[in-house]
Order: structure tokens, then sequence, then C-alpha cells
């Protein structure tokens, strides 16, 4: 996979690349701000882009506008955008323009090796990569707050995994579950919350989003 | 003044009169019957306003007379800011809520507006003084300076060969007169000073105003660093480590194969001297926010810093009392600021801190024998220095002659 990586603290980007080129990849540019990864990803034409959200020159969401723009014009290259801290308003900018292989992460995920490089070949497989901590922000958010209350704790835990955009049977596995239960705790969710049920797992994610932050 | 004169580089006493101020002031005393006459006016339409307001609707003509003297008042300060060379704020600007009762009330209750009215009537006799002094000495003198011209007409013959000595008595006049209307101006100062700038409260309140708004930006300033430093130093290095773990655990849940082991090792190795790093800035972070040493008290604190600093401080501390925490604080980091200052800047060899505690003040001297020539403001650290001082009522005093030495002064308030 070519890979370009926009990361202002030099010791993260280096680790990064280490990470990367170790496990097969490539990388093919490493730069420190919005403007050059503008450049790389021209230049480039990487598969996927890790972002940093905060770089110079505004240290506040350069990097999500950098984002933003290149998918504009790129709408097939996968971005992963990574940050210290969830933003759900980051998050909905971020997916405004279409949730095909976006994903959205706590940088500290990459201590986890495997499910941060799992994470980006979703990205780059088109799927949708939610942070667990957006889901639990938008359900700590106070927001539609009467519609979520009136979810069982295991359909929290299904809402949660499919906004981080797991498939059913992904959730099946992960809570034990058997498919058949988790199809059904899904159709429940859709109708306490009052949305149509929806085939692909990233419109779900979108739905789901859009609806909690209306 | 002698020096003044000396330094014009003229000689003779008539230098005096080169000097615009002179002329200035005689301008300000002679425009003085015309501003009492404007004041007297006004003092008629208020006096016209009072009597009216017996019945209610005369209090709107009431509060329009107090709302417009702030007007009379600013031409006075005006006058006396370019003439009389007394530089006078301006009281607070006029504020009202909305509505045209509450504009109305809030005029009539606009004690700046009042205090120009009373400005008025008190500075009669001032004006009167000034106007005289000048007309005495400037037109007494220039008469008697011309007796020569008049007196052959005027006088019996048997006096007027006296004419010559009323031109030197002239004379005489017109050199006092610069001096003389210079004094003769102090009445109308004092007056112009006291009564048409802020109420002296409300100069306090401006200056709580100004030095609260200073504090609230300099926390948040403090705020947003301390979060920079965390994010980009701390946070990005404590994610590296925490990968590099990461990668290393990988690589050992597959440790059969020696380079596996060779690459966990070297991962690990990372981590660890990364983690090291990271102490190390956390450190340092948490000296900036509050050095340590500042709780075993300033005179410790102040020893550890000059003993960090990479010249040889000389430092002289005896506190017999100690000063609040907020106070030692700021005494800490002015100091650590005018050494940072003097390595950087100055080109000193040695740098000598003192602090003592004198009149109920703490005065901390820190002095260099460097290249002088440092100048608070110019977007220098000074200035923020002397904000973060001025927020606690203390002064901040730097005296850096060119060629040095530099020596800066902070007087702060033992307690708060």
């Amino acid at each position: 996979m070519r890979i370009v990586i926009a990361e202002d603290a030099a010791v993260l980007r280096d680790g990064l690349r280490l990470l990367l080129t170790t496990r097969g990849h490539e990388v093919a540019a490493a730069v420190g701000d919005g403007d050059a990864l503008q450049a790389a990803v021209e230049e480039h034409r990487p598969d996927v882009a890790v972002i940093d959200v905060r770089m110079p020159p505004t240290h506040t969401d350069e990097g999500l506008r950098a984002a933003i723009r290149i998918r504009e014009d790129h709408p097939d290259l996968g971005v992963l955008m990574f940050s210290q801290y969830i933003e759900t308003r980051y998050a909905a900018r971020l997916l405004a323009g279409g949730a095909d292989g976006v994903g959205y992460l706590l940088k500290e995920r990459v201590a986890d090796i495997r499910d941060f490089l799992s994470a980006l070949d979703r990205v780059a497989a088109g799927e949708t990569v939610l942070d667990p901590e957006v889901v639990t922000q938008i359900m700590g958010a106070g927001r539609r707050a009467e519609a979520l209350s009136t979810l069982t704790p295991r359909e929290r835990d299904v809402l949660a995994m499919m906004a981080e955009g797991r498939s059913n049977g992904a959730i099946a596995e992960a809570l034990f579950l058997s498919y058949g239960s988790v199809e059904k705790h899904v159709t429940q969710i859709f109708t306490k919350l009052g949305l149509p049920p929806s085939e692909s797992d990233h419109r779900r994610v979108l739905a789901v989003l859009h609806y909690l932050q209306a | 003044m002698r020096t003044d004169r000396q330094a014009d580089g003229g000689s003779g006493p008539w230098r005096a009169w080169a000097r615009a101020a002179v002329w200035r002031e005689l301008a300000y005393a002679l425009a003085m019957p015309l501003m009492a006459g404007i004041g007297v006016a006004y003092l008629l339409l208020v006096l016209v306003g009072v009597l009216l307001a017996a019945n209610v609707v005369g209090l709107p003509v009431l509060a329009l007379c107090a709302h417009g003297a702030r007007g009379l008042g600013a031409v006075n300060r005006g006058l006396a800011r370019v003439l009389a060379g007394e530089p006078t704020p301006a009281p607070a600007p006029f504020r009202a809520p909305p509505g045209l009762l509450n504009w109305f009330t809030a005029a009539l209750c606009d004690v700046a507006g009042w205090r120009a009215v009373i400005h008025s009537v008190v500075r009669l006799p001032a004006a009167a003084l000034a106007f005289g002094a000048a007309a005495t000495l400037w037109a007494g003198g220039l008469f008697l300076l011309g007796a020569p011209l008049w007196a052959p007409a005027r006088l019996r013959p048997d006096i007027w060969p006296g004419a010559p000595l009323l031109s030197v008595a002239g004379l005489a006049l017109l050199l006092l007169a610069p001096a003389g209307v210079h004094l003769a101006l102090g009445p109308e100062r004092l007056l112009a000073r006291t009564l048409l700038g802020p109420a002296p409260g409300a100069l306090r309140i401006r200056t709580l105003e100004e030095t609260r708004a200073r504090a609230v930006l300099d926390a948040d300033a403090a705020l947003r660093r301390i979060e920079r430093d965390l994010h980009d130093g701390t946070a990005a290095r404590l994610v590296t480590l925490a990968m590099s773990l990461g990668m290393a655990q990988e690589e050992l849940a597959e440790a059969d194969r020696p380079e596996r082991l060779e690459r966990a090792r070297a991962l690990v190795g990372g981590a660890h001297s990364s983690a090291k790093e990271i102490l190390a800035e956390l450190r340092d972070l948490i000296r900036g926010i509050h050095p340590p040493a500042l709780d075993k008290g300033l005179e410790v604190a102040l020893a550890t810093l000059a003993a960090r600093t990479p010249l040889p401080v000389e430092l002289d501390a005896d506190l017999p009392v100690r000063p609040s925490p907020a106070v030692e604080s700021i005494a800490f980091y002015c100091t650590a600021e005018l050494l940072a200052n003097v390595v950087k800047h100055s080109g000193a060899r040695h740098a000598a801190v003192e602090v003592r505690v004198r009149d109920g003040l703490l005065v901390l001297t820190v002095r260099d024998d460097g290249r002088g020539g440092a100048v608070v403001g110019a977007g220098s650290g000074l200035r923020g220095l002397a904000e973060r001082v001025a927020v606690v009522d203390g002064a901040f005093d730097v005296r850096s002659p060119a060629g040095g030495p530099t020596v800066v002064t902070v007087r702060l308030p033992l307690h708060i």
C-alpha cells in the first residue's frame, strides 16, 4: 500500500514511517503541514493518507481542512485522520463529504499495532472507521438523550460498534452473539431511533451520526 | 531650568523667550477671558436649567446641560494640554443604557459633566490670576520698555530724562514674564488636573480593569503554552513510545526467529530512551508551571536559578518576612526572565541579583555588566514583565544606558 503521512511532530512521524515500512507498506512521503500534504498527494497518488488533525501554521484543524480539500479532488483516496483528542464536530465535517474510505482515530490507537493496521486496511478498502471515543462522546453529549435512553445496554453496545463501521458479522463475533440476534438488535435500534434500515455498513454510520448530530 | 537653557546652546537671559512653551503659556493666559466668559455663559444656562427643574420639564434641560459640560470640559482640557503643558487623561466615556429616559437619567447623574460645570465656576479666580499676571508682566513690561517713545510727549520735561530707567524696569519685567506666567498658571493647571480628568476612583478602576485584563490574558497565554507543550511534545512522544512497545510486543509474540528478537530488543531500547526523554521534558514543563524549589522559599528558588544560569550570578537575598506565594512567584519569574535576557542579549560576564525588603516592599534588583541599551516595549520581554508586575500594583524600572550597565529594579508589595 502506498501511504503519505502528514504529522508535525517529527518523533511520531518517524515512528509511523518505521512501523509502516516494517509492515511492508510503502511510505511515499512524510510531511509536516497541510500544504506539503496536498503537494505530496498530487505527486505520489497514494492509496491512503494518514493525517494529523492539528498541524502548523494554525495548530487547530489544519489537517482536517487539508483532508477535506484533498478528498474533493481525489474521492478515491483513503483518509485516516488521527488526533490527540476526538472532536465530534470534526468527525461530522469529515464525513459530510462522503464516508467511503474515511477514518478518524485517536493517536493512541497506534499502540495496538494490529488494530491500527487493520483500520488502515479498511480505510484503504473504502470502509469507514470511527474511534470508539466518537461514539462515546455522542452518547454522552446529551443530545437526543431521550431517544438513546430507550435503548437497552446491549443495543447501545451494538450501536457503538455500528458507528465504528463494523458489519453485523463482526459485531456478532465481538459481542459473542448470534448473527440473527445482532440483526434483531440493529432493526430494533433503527426502529427506536426512527431510522429506515439501510444496506451497507458505512451508510449506517452516517445515518447514526447525522441523526445524533441533527 | 538653567541647564535647559544651556542645553539650548544659547546665552543671555533673553533665551527664556525663545522657548515655544513661553508663548503657548502666554496664549493660554490670554485665552482666559474668552474661556471664562464661555464658562459664565454656560453657568447661566445651567442656572436656567436649575430654575426650570422646579417643575419637571426643566430636568431634561439640566441633563442636556450636564452632558454638554463634557464638551466644554474637553475644550478646556485640550487647551490645558496643548498650551499649558498639563496632559490630563479624558474621563471615562459617557455610557447610558438604551432608552431615552435612561439616557436623561444617566446624563443628569454624569459625574464628569458636573465636575466640568464646577470647574467653570472655581476656575474664575484662577483664570483672573493667569490673565492678570500675563497682562501685567507682558503688557506692563512692553509699556515701560517703550518709555523713551512716549515719555517726551506725556511727562513733564524735568522727569522724562528718567525714561531710560523705565525702559530698564520694563526689560526686567519682560525677563520675569515667562517664569511669572508659568507660576500664575499653577492654579489653572491644578484645577484642570483635578476636575477635568477622570474622578480619582475612576482612575483606580481603570487601572484595575487594565491590569485585570492583563492578568486574565496572561493566565490564558500560560495555559495555552502548557497545552501546546503537552500536546506537541509529551503526548506525541508518549504515543510514539506506546507504538514502539506495541511493535516490540508483536515481534516478541513470534520470537522464535533470532532477527525478530533482535528487532524487539532494538524497539524496547528505543522505547526506554524515549521514556527517559519524556521524563526530562515533563520535569522542565513542571518547573515552568511552578518551580518546586519555590515551595521552600524565594531565596532557595533563586539560589537554584542562579546556579542553573550559564553565567556567574552573585545572589544576595535577605527576606526577614516571607511574601505571599503569588508575589514570590512573580519575583521568581521576573528574575528568571531577566537573567535569561542577560544571557541572551547583554553580552555580560557577570550578573548580580539582590532581594531586599524596603519600606514594606519587596525590592528585587538584577544588574549586569553588559552592553546596556535595553528598553521596555519594542516587543521585548521586558514589557510583559512590567505588565505582570503591574497586576499586583508593583513597579518596574529599567536603567540601561548604551554601553551598560543594565539595572532592573522590581518593587512588589509583600502581600496581596
